[in-house]
């Protein structure tokens, strides 16, 4: 095991650095850079911009630029924005908030209409239910989010104007309430494909359960149907469901960076847009370093939820 | 890298097979058929109306759907959405299409050759993948579209270069578990070349994963297309792909919502298509890896 | 509390003129004569109520000096006060300052070098420290503190030997006389030296994070990614405020802008303001008022004159004759921009009305493209001495408007055997060396050429503003005529505003004959507030609406 977990961390520590090479090298080949932004102020001049590209220190060569944020980045120094001069990770923790709110949300309905539908289909195998449910999870696999969003926002905003198109709360009235009222679309639409990833693996654990022969005797018994289903079928989707989490983790970025963009979500998929959209190539870097360590931190941990779990799988 | 199978197994969803060999082959014929018919209208489709998916008639802006001529309206510029909607779906199926084929020769050859030569650069190849995968896709896609030029193939391109890595862990894992077969041994003590034994011995048989990975390419790339078009930075316009329909469409949602919603039912029907026929491929070639 | 409430005369231009041209009498009269109209309703006697701004973009630089966007302005404005402000009119009129100065008044000297300012002595900043002089000198001196990213520098670097005579009087020297510079005082806020000289950093410090100015308003608090909120400073020496809280919202997307807008989320709509498509429906909401409000930026399509298609004017000449510039306004813009033929803002006492009219006529410019020589070849493209009339468009991308007329233009120009083909890019690319550096064919894009309200346009018509030759402007069209730059560099130096607007109404003459740009439309916000909302005056001169937002209270 601590062999296993050293090499592991080996692994993802080139990883990071791959990572942020790629990053640090595709960021800088867009051009424009951080600047541009100012292109159409008749007041800066080129002056300006040459003097404000020394003091960013952009003038310096590219793997200069790369070393010097990597060396701070060791020591714990994630830079500062060049959009608002604040420390990267401060400007990651406030947007954290709004993206864990949506995430958890949508993951809290994923699991719960998931898990209804795919038991109800494994009970009910070859019902209409069962087939609508099937061809439904493929199509919301296919559905785009963003259109999904729009459809969402035309039909309950627009037409029947029972939901917000947008933002977390209403200025001046942060209760609960509200918040919840604003956060109804966008974690559905958020939740839409992962409903369907997750009724599908639902589906499949309770047929594997159902068909087990220890089920058969419980139900002989005399016990409930329902009360066998959930312990063994809860107890065998419980290690799954760990590492789905774990995978899903990284989600955090990308997942909501669709949904983000089109309920105007103050959170970091916004965050993310924009600072590309500025090239304010510190928070971009920050969020993507972020990011990729998160996916790696839910693979690992994954694993190493399902080593200890499950004895069958030989550690490399 | 055993680890990593088992951390995808229990993700799988499909095990209990003959029920999902029925829906799915079902299914996946619907698809055939959808896809076909879907890809016939867009090639015939603009010949059989009398407008040109390009010709603005600043008269008659926002024309609801069916009316006169226009059956499926008209956009902000006076355009036929009908023939605009055939228009795009030949670019954003070969895009598409395109993008798959692309990722799947990079994605099959990096599979092939870590699997099959191990050591240091399997190391270094699937780390990359490994890298690539640990990114959001879309910053690859943004930062990328931004870098060059967003032509149609420069987009099918970038589209490519964020969608090989999938196929080349499904390719390599499989190489990996056949390299020590004994027709493969067999081979090697015949003295075949690496590159015959690699490509002509090794990779028929991995075809299977391959081309269900590649069906579900399709409907990723043409999802994608349709994103990165959204937000400005895929096909540019006057060319029309169904994404860069969709663009400018929140603007108008309250006032033209056709401009929203045909365009995405269009996307809808295209990727869920694929994505039937993946599904119905894996039970029917028996692939047991998952890609999604 | 001392607040001064004066009398609410309006404004002609002809006393704005003399106003202008007698320079400090204005100042007498003091900071509120912002020419704002008498209302019925008066303000409340103590700050009360909350105005929620929506920007489509987000304020995020607090920091007034540092470079920001025209959405940080509007924080800029109510927190901060410079020396002076600049009214909807166009006049400049004191604001730390007791007067302004002219050489009439002698705060500047006859040859233009000496400047001499008084200011106030009534004012503190919001941590109960006194302003003076002291504070003007260390804000100019930080601007070209080689240590400090600063915004623009144009002007400040001309300036020498700052001299603090008292708390209240401050002198310098400019190293040559540059009438603008007055105007570009309008904008630079002055930051407290108490603080600042406390920061290790900078550029990076609290004071960013947490400004403390004289204005009408303090910081409150920011949520980031979400809203910015300012409360009310009691202490205020100007007119106002009369609101408790004053909040900018950021909203990212000009629907949801919109929205929020109708449904009441937000009481005015700011930056990016009401789409043009939503005008109609806007104007006719209960209890909202919507109006028009020219912008001092012109919509243009530059050509790059240094492209061998563009050399020509009678091209260039063609091609304006080719765009039929009352669609794109009427049909794609819904009828809100205005036409107009040259880069003053219409509503600037510099602009010159009597330039001649464009005209859309595909005949006459097939025929100036004919007796040019440039006649369609093979693929019916017109050509000349191996030279294809064909290049290629860039705006940025996601501009919708933008790109409807850019595909209306192309179908246009195609008629006549020009090939017009799209590259748009993002805006962060765009922006970049692309348009810095004249790597466009031609560029199309919402251009203003005026900073502050000065009608000085040196930075973007002077051969020696050609970044693509070695220049230190933005002459991005790279436009070089002689006898232009010798009558700016003239304008410059001269300070009576009526010789220099005849300078200036030469200057626009001959660029419009020139046309190293097809102005399309003078741009135009739609503005919307609620009705109850008093005391909102637009500023063209300004690049925010909440510039005076000192004076806005509930009815």
């Amino acid at each position: 095991m601590p062999a296993f977990l050293l090499s592991r961390f080996l692994q993802s520590a080139v990883l990071l650095v791959i990572v942020s090479i790629i990053g640090f090298t595709v960021l800088n080949l867009m051009p424009g850079g951080p600047l541009a932004q100012y292109g159409l102020d008749p007041g800066m001049t080129m002056d300006d911009m040459e003097r404000l590209k020394d003091q960013l220190g952009l003038n310096r060569p590219i793997w200069v630029q790369y070393f010097d944020w990597a060396w701070r980045l060791v020591q714990g120094d994630w830079g500062t924005s060049f959009r608002d001069g604040t420390p990267v990770l401060s400007v990651i923790g406030r947007h954290l908030f709004a993206t864990l709110l949506l995430m958890g949300s949508s993951t809290v309905i994923a699991i719960a209409v998931g898990t209804w539908i795919g038991i109800r289909g494994a009970t009910h195998r070859y019902s209409l239910f069962d087939y609508v449910a099937t061809i439904g999870a493929m199509v919301a696999l296919s559905i785009p989010t963003f259109w999904f969003g729009l459809v969402g926002i035309y039909v309950f905003s627009l037409k029947l104007g029972w939901l917000p198109a947008g933002n977390m709360y209403t200025i001046g009235d942060g209760s609960v309430l509200n918040y919840l009222h604003h956060l109804i679309m966008p974690s559905v639409v958020l939740a839409l494909v992962h409903i369907a990833i997750w009724s599908r693996y639902m589906r499949t654990a309770t047929l594997d359960v159902i068909s087990q022969e220890f089920v058969k005797t419980a139900r002989a018994k005399g016990v409930t149907e329902r009360r066998v289903l959930m312990k063994h079928v809860v107890g065998n989707a419980l290690l799954p469901m760990i590492t789905l989490a774990g995978v899903q983790l990284p989600s955090i970025l990308t997942g909501a960076l669709v949904t983000e963009t089109v309920f105007t979500w103050p959170g970091m998929g916004r965050l993310f847009l924009d600072s590309l959209g500025y090239s304010d190539y510190p928070v971009v870097m920050g969020l993507l370093m972020f990011s990729a360590i998160l996916t790696i931190a839910g693979n690992l941990i994954a694993d190493i939820v399902v080593a200890l779990v499950d004895p069958r799988i030989r550690l490399a | 890298m055993t680890t990593l199978t088992a951390t995808q197994a229990p993700v799988r969803w499909w095990q209990s097979r003959v029920m999902r060999r029925f829906v799915g082959h079902r299914l996946a014929l619907l698809g055939l058929v959808m896809i076909s018919a879907l890809a016939l209208i867009c090639i015939i489709g603009p010949y059989l109306l009398p407008y040109d998916s390009l010709y603005i008639d600043l008269r008659a802006r926002f024309a609801p759907p069916m009316t006169g001529q226009h059956y499926l309206g008209t956009d902000p510029l006076g355009r036929d959405i009908a023939a605009r909607l055939f228009m795009a779906g030949r670019i954003s199926l070969l895009v598409g299409f395109t993008a798959m084929v692309l990722a799947t020769l990079v994605g099959t050859l990096v599979g092939v050759i870590a699997g099959y030569r191990g050591g240091w650069i399997s190391a270094v190849l699937m780390r990359t993948v490994d890298g690539f995968l640990s990114y959001p896709s879309i910053f690859l896609l943004l930062a990328l579209s931004a870098a060059l030029k967003p032509s149609p193939m420069m987009i099918t391109v970038i589209i490519a270069i964020t969608g090989w890595m999938e196929v080349a862990r499904i390719v390599e894992a499989e190489v990996r578990s056949l390299k020590e077969r004994e027709f493969v041994l067999a081979g090697r003590m015949l003295g075949l070349s690496r590159m015959h034994i690699m490509f002509r011995e090794i990779l028929p048989n991995v075809t299977g994963p391959i081309i269900v990975a590649a069906t579900l390419t399709v409907a990723r790339a043409i999802l994608l297309e349709a994103y990165v078009s959204f937000l400005g930075f895929g096909i540019q316009p006057p060319l029309p792909s169904w994404g860069n329909m969709l663009n400018g469409a929140q603007q108008y949602l309250a006032t033209a919502p056709w401009l929203a919603i045909i365009p995405g039912i269009a996307i809808t029907i295209a990727v869920s298509s694929f994505n039937f026929i993946g599904d119905g491929l894996r039970d029917a070639l028996d692939v047991r890896n998952d890609t999604l | 509390m001392t607040k001064s409430f004066g009398t609410r005369a309006g404004y002609s231009r002809r006393h704005a003129l003399q106003l202008m041209a007698a320079g400090g009498t204005v100042g007498l009269l003091g900071p509120q004569l912002l020419g704002k109209p008498a209302f019925a309703q008066t303000p409340p006697p103590a700050p009360t109520g909350r105005v929620v701004v929506g920007l489509s973009q987000e304020p995020t630089v607090f920091n007034p000096l540092m470079p920001h966007l025209e959405v940080d302005d509007g924080v800029d404005f109510s927190i901060f006060d410079a020396l002076f402000r600049i009214n909807p009119e166009g006049v400049i009129i004191p604001n730390l300052a007791v007067e302004v100065p002219s050489q009439d008044n002698g705060g500047i000297s006859e040859d233009g070098l000496q400047w001499r300012i008084k200011v106030r002595d009534d004012v503190r900043w919001h941590d109960g420290t006194p302003f003076t002089a002291e504070d003007v000198k260390y804000t100019l001196e930080l601007i070209v503190n080689p240590d400090f990213r600063a915004w623009r520098t144009t002007g400040h670097a001309l300036v020498h030997d700052i001299t603090v005579v008292s708390p209240t009087e401050i002198t310098w020297r400019m190293e040559v006389a540059f009438a603008p510079y007055l105007s570009f005082l309008t904008e630079t806020f002055i930051v407290p030296k108490h603080v600042l000289e406390t920061m290790a950093d900078l550029n990076e410090n609290a004071f960013n994070q947490a400004p403390i100015g004289t204005g009408a308003f303090k910081w409150g608090k920011r949520v980031a990614g979400d809203h910015v909120e300012l409360v009310a400073n009691l202490d205020y020496f100007g007119e106002g405020p009369y609101i408790e809280q004053l909040i900018f919202k950021y909203i990212p997307d000009n629907t949801v802008l919109y929205t929020q807008f109708r449904s009441g989320d937000i009481d005015l709509v700011g930056q990016a303001y009401i789409t043009p498509d939503n005008y109609a429906e806007a104007a006719t909401l209960a209890d909202r008022v919507v109006t028009l409000v020219p912008k001092a930026s012109v919509e243009t399509i530059y050509l790059n004159m240094e492209r061998p298609q563009f050399k020509e004017l009678a091209v260039r000449e063609a091609i304006y004759l080719a765009i039929d510039r009352e669609a794109i306004i009427d049909a794609l813009n819904y009828g809100v921009p205005t036409v107009t033929e040259t880069f003053m803002p219409k509503q600037s006492f510099y602009f010159n009305p009597e330039l001649p009219k464009h005209e859309f006529n595909l005949q006459r410019a097939a025929q100036v493209l004919d007796e040019a020589g440039w006649l369609p070849g093979a693929d019916g493209i017109r050509a000349k001495d191996g030279v294809r009339l064909a290049f290629a468009n860039s705006t940025t991308a996601g501009a919708h408007l933008r790109e409807q007329a850019q595909q209306f233009i192309q179908q246009t120009l195609a008629e006549i055997g020009i090939e017009m083909t799209i590259a748009n890019l993002p805006s962060a690319v765009m922006f970049g060396d692309f348009w810095a550096l004249s790597q466009f064919d031609t560029a199309m894009s919402g251009i203003t050429y005026l900073i502050g309200a000065d009608p000085d346009v040196t930075n973007r018509f002077h051969t020696k503003a050609i970044a693509a030759q070695g220049g230190r402007g933005s002459n991005n069209a790279q436009y070089s005529n002689p006898e232009v730059d010798a009558l700016l560099e003239e304008g410059s130096r001269t300070f009576d505003p009526e010789t220099r607007r005849a300078i200036y109404f030469k200057v626009q003459e001959i660029v419009r004959r020139d046309l190293p740009f097809l102005p399309l439309f003078a741009n135009t916000s739609v503005f919307g507030h609620k009705a109850g909302l008093q005391g909102f005056v637009s500023n063209s001169n300004t690049r925010t609406e909440s510039w005076h937002a000192a004076g806005w209270y509930w009815a």
